[in-house]
């Protein structure tokens, strides 16, 4: 087995100190620092990443939190709105109502009034042509002319039968 | 012994250049070749991939960052905060051994891990290197860890030497698990490699169909010895740290 020769003992015990002694020294002080650095560095770009992330989110959510606010007050505001809006409304629509009640009462009154007078002239015409038909028919029949006096008084007796 | 066509000349020395230092024979071989080239891979990988240092890593930069966050990972859940001191050797260890491995499945190319000299040198450090840490931290009470508290008193005479000889052979273990795995695999594939040859007509390609099937599993006993390597060296360093 020429594992057991002896004869490179020493050759493969100096070059493996001397390689292994290199390489050592080498990773140590070259190779692994460097991949270190670049492990930190992505390291610490990831936190800052992660807290800018973070810091991000709050200020959104800060901003969320203020939208939500003004929309609760613009609703809020709005309601105050269409209330006072329904407010005066109804207070134009009633005052208009009464308006209209007074103008249609006096209108109704009006006409009540004139229906009165109306009536009033028309009964005073109709006793006058009573007389009229009256005197005009007593006179063709007897021949008698009869007298204002006489006629009204005739007439006012018996104004009840044909009011 | 090594005949020509043993599965085992795969992992014969042959001298690129003949070394001399202080009287010590320190040639350059097939075995420093391929530890050259695997420490070429990993410093000039890891150099090269990470060289823009990109928040948003290229593929091959999140590769050596994945290496670098499994290796960080095992040592923090095996030792702890303590262990964050010795993560490059354990990285290192684990990349030696990984890219040895894996710089050893390429044909022709030789397999230092399959040398227990060298298995047992990478052990011998991790062992000297923890029984070191464990009296800088424990001092003399690092002598207790092979006290086992909780036993009736008259088992220590037996739990004791049991303890020691077991805390002795760690390093033995450690290196043979490596060198016997990768010893066995290749060897294997380089039978089965003779027999697709030796065998008549096209009977060849049914072990030629299971060297292709024992590659794949290769590779996976590459990267699990590897680990293996590595979680027992956390281990380890987490034994000097806390006893028991």
């Amino acid at each position: 087995m020429p594992q057991l020769n002896p004869e490179f003992f020493v050759s493969q015990l100096f070059w493996l100190a001397v390689f292994f002694t290199f390489l050592l020294v080498f990773l140590w002080r070259v190779s692994l620092p460097r991949i270190a650095t670049v492990l930190e560095k992505r390291q610490n770009k990831i936190d800052e990443n992660l807290s800018s992330a973070k810091e991000l989110q709050e200020e959104a959510m800060e901003i969320e939190k203020k939208i939500n606010d003004q929309i609760n007050k613009a609703k809020l505001e709005t309601d105050e709105k269409i209330k006072e809006t329904i407010n005066t409304l109804q207070e134009d629509v009633s005052s208009q109502l009464s308006l209209l009640d007074k103008d249609l009462e006096k209108k109704v009154s009006d006409a009540e009034k004139e229906i009165l007078k109306s009536k009033d002239d028309q009964m005073k015409n109709i006793n006058n042509e009573i007389a009229n038909i009256t005197k005009l028919t007593v006179g063709k029949i007897t021949d008698i002319e009869l007298s204002e006096n006489e006629l009204n008084k005739v007439i006012e007796t018996h104004k009840g039968s044909f009011n | 012994m090594a005949a020509k066509d043993s599965p085992l000349k795969q992992f014969e020395i042959d001298p690129i250049s003949n070394i001399e230092l202080a009287g010590y024979n320190i040639s350059f071989t097939n075995s420093s070749l391929s530890m050259l080239i695997t420490v070429l891979a990993i410093t000039l990988f890891l150099t090269l991939t990470v060289n823009t240092r990109s928040i948003i890593p290229s593929r091959m930069q999140l590769v050596s960052e994945l290496m670098y966050n499994f290796i960080a990972q095992l040592l923090s859940d095996t030792v702890g905060d303590n262990g964050k001191r010795y993560f490059p050797f354990v990285f290192s260890i684990f990349m030696f051994v990984l890219i040895g491995n894996m710089v050893g499945m390429i044909p022709y190319q030789f397999t230092f891990t399959s040398h227990i000299i060298v298995t047992f040198a990478l052990a011998a450090v991790v062992f000297i290197g923890v029984t070191i840490l464990g009296f800088v931290n424990h001092g003399i009470k690092f002598f207790t860890f092979f006290y086992i508290p909780g036993v009736p008193f008259y088992m220590h005479p037996l739990l004791i030497p049991i303890e020691v000889i077991s805390y002795l052979s760690r390093p033995i273990s450690l290196s043979v698990r490596l060198f016997a795995n990768m010893l066995a695999g290749h060897t294997l594939l380089k039978v089965f490699a003779g027999f697709v040859v030796s065998m008549p007509f096209f009977t060849g390609v049914f072990p030629l169909a299971f060297i292709v099937a024992l590659t794949g599993l290769e590779i996976l006993i590459a990267f699990l010895q590897a680990y293996v390597f590595a979680i027992l060296t956390c281990l380890y360093i987490n034994d000097a740290y806390h006893l028991h």
